[in-house]
């Protein structure tokens, strides 16, 4: 194991705040991983533990086998080797480009040529002499990647790598990151709130919410079995099915189940497994599909489908296997 | 076919318009006193120039380098070391000590130079209180240039450890998370970050104490060190020849910009934008007991040399010549103080905020590179901004004299000179770039959106500065007023010269008792210029530390 | 209430900062003197209400260093509001009659009771107080039989062990005119190359400094004027009453010319607008009951020649006074500094 992470607890103003609450983790070497939640999920606060940054209340972890943080030892950041890339990059101002990626293999003494390579890595040869501020965001993401990995880190967390980005940059850059990453051969953390990202780059994906792991899995396995609407929430957009909807659709309704249908996954005046009546209220075109309103009994549903119905009464229908089925949040799980 | 002169001045008047007037009636008006002296120094030195080029420039200059060098890095050390140290460390009290350690800035310099030569003296407060303890250290001779670049470096470090500070709370804790990741400890932070990125606001503070220590005359003088300013003093006074001593601060200026014109050009395409940086703040560390007290310590001491024992030394003085103060006087000496200082504060803000609206708002470049003509006071001694107010306004009333006893056949009195307003004026003079900086700064933090929205939202640009600007501006009116209001208080030599009859300020009344050898009677003075300059300090540090 | 503070303050400051000239303009029945003086003593103050109280003329002071003050005149030309300028020191009063910035005043009482030495030849200024330079020992290491002169300083026996004020000190310029009066300006560089070899200490300080610095044992010698020994012998500080106690007094050039001695004086302006109020001022300041006040409030030695000094500078006996007319110490002045300086003197 790469990284192994056993009940880690950490809690801010005076366990006011449960940042990271029973977090218990493995990472395998030579995968790249990906920590999915929203903002205050706990996630970038489980990087900063990784990495040293922060103290753990309780629990370990342990790097290649070697506790690195309990409640009673912390190796300190600057002792790990652990990469990190920060959010906002965090270039040194006053460093030129090369005497950034220099910062952290000073001591070495071909610290010219790791420069050179990393430099040739990110395909900025030539940039060395220029100031952080000379250069492009997207530019800037490199250099700190490269900063990262300089020192030929066991392990390297990228914080929100691309949410500073644009859409048309963000795919271009997150594909070269990826590629970066392949050729150095660097075991990889993502931590991203962003469910695109997290699918594109890793082979795993660890989702978390009010600080705590909801589900670890590959994001085939994540998109077909979320374990809860919020993992599921991160992919699609989800249509809550009451039973009175449900019932009119002829479905044979639990009252301790939770029913979630993505937005996508209805039909229109096809023959599927459940179908009802309804009224096209209106329709909008968003990109490839089109997003429309219609009417089932008292209920509104916003759906998203790639054709536009042609009348206003048509069926609905949906098949089973679509639908998502949770235990109801307020029930003993 | 216009000429190219024709086309020339075509371009360069196309966008003259009222504004561009304002800047430059704003600009002429407070830099009279500047061009005249600058016109004197193309008349040249007197003949003793060449006796004082001979026997004393060499000396001087040897000195005033000496105690620049000596005073740039003993401040820095203080400024900066305190300032990390508040901002990064959590000890002892911090919270105190963040607002002390900006207080030497409320005792004029000349003031903690008498005060500690009473501490160091034979029989002064050191040896009485070694004596308690039946141990004798021996004598320490402070006046001398090492003592002198102490004294000045203690009481001006401040200005090092308020824009370091500032500097620093503004950094993001990624940077420092980053050099850890990066395999750096907290040592290497600070050497390899910390320092090097402060360095633009190390080198403001250190142009403003370069600046004070050049200017100063009175600590160098009772210490027995002749600078650079002796010479001017001795030139004009001595040798009577006001014209040579013009001439050598025009050399002094020449040296001072020479310095920031290296400065700024050694530090060529590294001058990065030095801005509020997103990210989390620096967080504070904690540390363990004993590293917590030597970090008081070490925050504490400069405090302590710089504010504490100056005022507990000028506390006993006061205490033993108690019975000899003039209660009734002396309270009239503190308002008229207080009064001059608000009224040349609020004068030197109002200016200040005018330059610097004339300045945006016109739009012909030569206009606002000629303004800066209006900031240059502050790098020019007191006393010859003082030679520079006093004749202009001498020429005037006599032009007015002579005209309305001409035409009216009246005979009328000096109307300027002599008076408050020329006072005042001086004090704009000398003043404004302390009033300016920060206004001008906090001004470029608005963000541009903001008023381009009130602009859209059909508002002319002066009602914008009014209900936008103006409010957003405020913390910095407010410390600008408070600067400049504490520099007032303090400021001897142009009151000296300027101030009119029966007007007497508690800087003035110090000096006098101090020149007299009466350094005893000038301690409650002396007490009340800090005291007035405390409180609106620890104000000021509030308002920083509030945004 | 930030504003309200401003404006009161001003309000405040407007209020105390009455304008002289305005009051004569409104008023010209009010009877004024303005008053340029480098003396600032609480004892000049009570003389100053004393003299408003019997003339009902009004006292305007302004106080500043004498170089300034001569300054301002200078610029302010014909339209100067100063009647009277009082220094502590002959050599400017000279320079400012060199610059016709003084009149000369006819007065009886003036003539008759400023001694002639301590006069102005043309009468433009005069003496109110005199003070002597001299020399103090370590009681415990000099005998003053020992001592004899200023140009004994020089002497190989003192080789650092002479303590004395820099050379921007007015009363070391005043002592070195002296010296170039009386014995000519090669002696007197000849002196300032012996003085500087014999020096203790990088000169510094004030004069009550150099007394300390010999009770501390820097050195052996000092020069200072007498009417800081007065006050530091009655000093709230117990340092510096126990420091003048170890120093004696020694009025040097006894067998010769005299101790050089130095006044503070007074004269009327050129432009003077109040000349008559100007003379009664100088007058009430020389007369005999104002001489009292200056000779007990101050240490300094009256010029009335019927009051006698303070019962302290009575003990320290009396003393031959150099005769040269004051005149000359503003006159060499601008030569003892070019000497000064070329003699490395600090």
């Amino acid at each position: 194991m790469l990284l192994t992470i056993n009940h880690l607890y950490k809690s801010f103003n005076r366990e006011k705040v449960q940042a990271v609450y029973d977090t218990s983790l493995q990472l395998e070497a030579g995968k790249t991983y990906a920590f999915l939640g929203e903002s205050g999920s706990g996630k970038t606060t489980l990087a900063r533990l990784i990495a040293g940054l922060e103290r753990p209340d309780r629990g370990e972890i342990y790097l290649n086998e070697r506790l690195i943080s309990s409640e009673s030892y912390h190796l300190p950041a600057e002792k790990r080797a652990i990469g990190f890339v920060f959010q906002h990059y965090a270039l040194f101002p006053h460093l030129t480009i090369a005497k950034n990626i220099e910062y952290g293999i000073s001591a070495r003494p071909d610290k010219r040529k790791v420069v050179e390579d990393m430099l040739s890595l990110i395909s900025l040869e030539g940039y060395g002499k220029r100031y952080p501020h000379e250069i492009s965001g997207g530019q800037q993401q490199r250099i700190a990647l490269a900063r990262a990995l300089a020192p030929k880190p066991r392990l390297i967390l990228l914080d929100e790598p691309f949410s500073n980005l644009d859409s048309n940059l963000r795919q271009e850059l997150r594909t070269e990151v990826f590629t970066i990453l392949q050729k150095t051969g660097v075991g990889a953390i993502f931590i991203t709130h962003n469910s695109e990202d997290a699918m594109a780059i890793s082979d795993e994906i660890a989702v978390f919410k009010d600080g705590r792991l909801v589900q670890k899995a590959t994001p085939e396995e994540l998109y077909e079995h979320p374990v809860s609407p919020y993992v599921a929430g991160f992919f699609d957009t989800l249509i809550e099915m009451p039973p009175s909807l449900l019932s009119s659709f002829g479905y044979q309704v639990n009252q301790h189940k939770l029913y979630l249908i993505r937005n996508h996954d209805f039909h229109f005046n096809g023959f599927k497994e459940f179908s009802t009546d309804a009224t096209v209220i209106s329709s909008s075109r968003v990109g490839r599909n089109y997003l429309i309103d219609v009417k089932v009994g008292e209920h509104v549903l916003q759906v998203s489908s790639e054709e536009k119905p042609d009348q206003s009464e048509i069926s609905i229908s949906w098949r089973e296997r679509d639908l998502l089925v949770f235990p109801k949040p307020d029930q003993p799980v | 076919m216009r000429s190219p002169l024709e086309r020339y001045i075509k371009k360069r008047f196309r966008d003259f318009d009222g504004f561009s007037v304002w800047a430059v009636l704003i600009t002429v008006f407070i830099g009279i006193p500047t061009i005249f002296i600058a016109v004197k120094i193309f008349e040249g030195p007197g003949e003793s120039w060449y006796h004082i080029a001979e026997y004393l420039l060499p000396k001087y200059i040897g000195n005033s380098l000496y105690l620049a060098g000596l005073c740039t890095v003993l401040s820095v050390l203080f400024g900066v070391l305190s300032a990390w140290f508040s901002v990064r460390y959590e000890f002892y009290g911090r919270r105190m000590l963040e607002w002390l350690l900006i207080l030497p800035l409320a005792i004029p310099s000349y003031i903690t130079a008498y005060a500690y030569a009473g501490i160091f003296d034979y029989g002064g407060s050191l040896n009485l209180l070694l004596g308690w303890f039946s141990l004798d250290i021996g004598r320490i001779d402070l006046m001398n240039i090492n003592g002198l670049a102490f004294i000045l470096s203690i009481s001006l470090y401040p200005y090092v450890y308020v824009a370091c500070r500032a500097f620093f709370l503004h950094r993001s804790q990624s940077l420092i998370d980053a050099s850890k990741v990066l395999g750096k400890g907290e040592l290497q932070h600070f050497f390899k970050l910390i320092l090097p990125m402060a360095r633009p606001a190390m080198v403001g503070g250190v142009i403003l104490i370069l600046m004070e220590v050049l200017n100063d005359y009175g600590a160098a003088k009772y210490y027995g060190v002749n600078t650079f300013t002796t010479g001017i003093f001795k030139s004009w006074f001595g040798y009577r020849e006001p014209e040579t001593a013009v001439y050598l601060a025009a050399l002094l200026l020449v040296i001072i910009f020479g310095l920031i014109l290296i400065e700024q050009k050694q530090r060529g395409a590294r001058k990065f934008a030095v801005q509020g940086e997103s990210g989390r703040q620096l967080q504070r560390l904690k540390s363990s007991t004993a590293k917590k007290i030597s970090i008081t310590t070490v925050v504490a001491l400069p405090a302590f040399l710089g504010f504490v024992a100056p005022v507990i030394q000028l506390v006993y003085w006061a205490a033993i010549s108690y019975v000899k103060i003039d209660w009734p006087s002396l309270l009239q000496v503190v308002l008229q103080s207080l009064g001059i200082a608000a009224f040349a504060a609020f004068s030197c803000v109002l200016t200040a905020m005018s330059l610097l609206l004339a300045k945006t708002w016109n739009r012909l470049e030569w206009v606002n590179q000629m303004s800066k003509i209006g900031i240059l006071g502050y790098a020019i001694p007191g006393a010859v901004i003082a030679v520079g107010v006093y004749m202009p306004s001498l020429y005037f009333d006599k032009w007015l004299i002579g005209i309305v006893g001409k035409t009216f056949s009246l005979k009328i009195n000096l109307l300027l000179t002599g008076t408050v307003i020329a006072l005042i004026y001086a004090y704009v003079v000398r003043f404004l770039a302390v009033a300016f900086n920060p206004i001008a700064a906090s001004r470029e933090n608005i963000q541009l959106g903001l008023i381009q929205a009130s602009q859209s939202l059909g508002k002319g640009a002066f009602s914008t500065f009014l209900k936008i600007e103006l409010p957003l501006l405020k913390p910095a009116l407010l410390g600008a007023f408070i600067l400049v209001f504490i520099d007032v208080m303090k400021e001897l030599p142009l009151t000296l010269i300027l101030k009119p009859y029966d007007v007497q300020t508690l800087a003035i009344e110090a000096y006098q008792f101090a020149s007299d050898e009466r350094v005893i009677e000038a301690a409650m003075p002396s007490l009340l210029i800090i005291a007035t300059g405390v409180l609106p300090v620890v104000f000021l540090n509030r308002l920083v530390s509030r945004n | 209430m930030k504003y309200i503070t401003l404006i009161i303050s001003c309000l405040v400051m407007l209020g105390s900062c009455k304008s002289p000239q305005e009051k004569t303009e409104d008023n010209p029945v009010d009877q004024v003197v303005n008053v340029y003086t480098h003396r600032h003593y609480d004892v000049d103050q009570q003389l100053f209400e004393k003299f408003e109280e019997e003339t009902g003329i009004q006292v305007n002071v302004v106080n500043a260093n004498a170089d300034e003050l001569i300054q301002k005149m200078e610029a302010e030309g014909q339209e100067s509001p100063a009647d009277v300028l009082i220094t502590v020191d002959a050599g400017r009063l000279a320079r400012a009659k060199e610059k016709e910035l003084l009149q000369s005043v006819s007065s009886e009482f003036l003539n008759s009771t400023v001694p002639s030495h301590l006069k102005d030849e043309d009468n433009h200024w005069f003496a109110l107080t005199k003070r002597a330079r001299i020399i103090v020992y370590a009681k415990d290491r000099v005998q003053p039989e020992e001592l004899s002169t200023y140009e004994a300083l020089t002497e190989a026996q003192w080789r650092g062990k002479v303590v004395i004020r820099s050379s921007s000190n007015i009363y070391n310029q005043s002592l070195l005119a002296s010296i170039i009066a009386n014995d000519g300006e090669d002696s007197a560089r000849t002196w300032v190359a012996g003085v500087v070899q014999n020096m203790a200490r990088v000169p510094k300080g004030n004069d009550r400094d150099q007394v300390k610095a010999v009770a501390a044992g820097e050195g052996d010698l000092a020069v200072v004027n007498t009417y800081y020994l007065g006050r530091m012998a009655n000093s709230e500080d117990a340092a510096e009453v126990e420091a003048s106690s170890k120093v004696g007094i020694y009025f040097p050039n006894q067998n010769g010319r005299g101790a050089h001695i130095n006044i503070s004086g007074a004269g009327v302006a050129k432009y003077s607008p109040n000349k008559e109020n100007a003379i009664r001022f100088i007058e009430y300041l020389a007369s005999k009951p104002a001489q009292e006040v200056f000779a007990e409030a101050n240490y300094e030695y009256p010029i009335h020649p019927e009051v006698p000094p303070t019962e302290l500078l009575q003990s320290w006996g009396d003393f031959k006074e150099d005769q040269l007319p004051l005149s000359k110490l503003g006159e060499y002045n601008k030569l003892a500094n070019l000497i000064f300086d070329a003699g490395n003197w600090p």
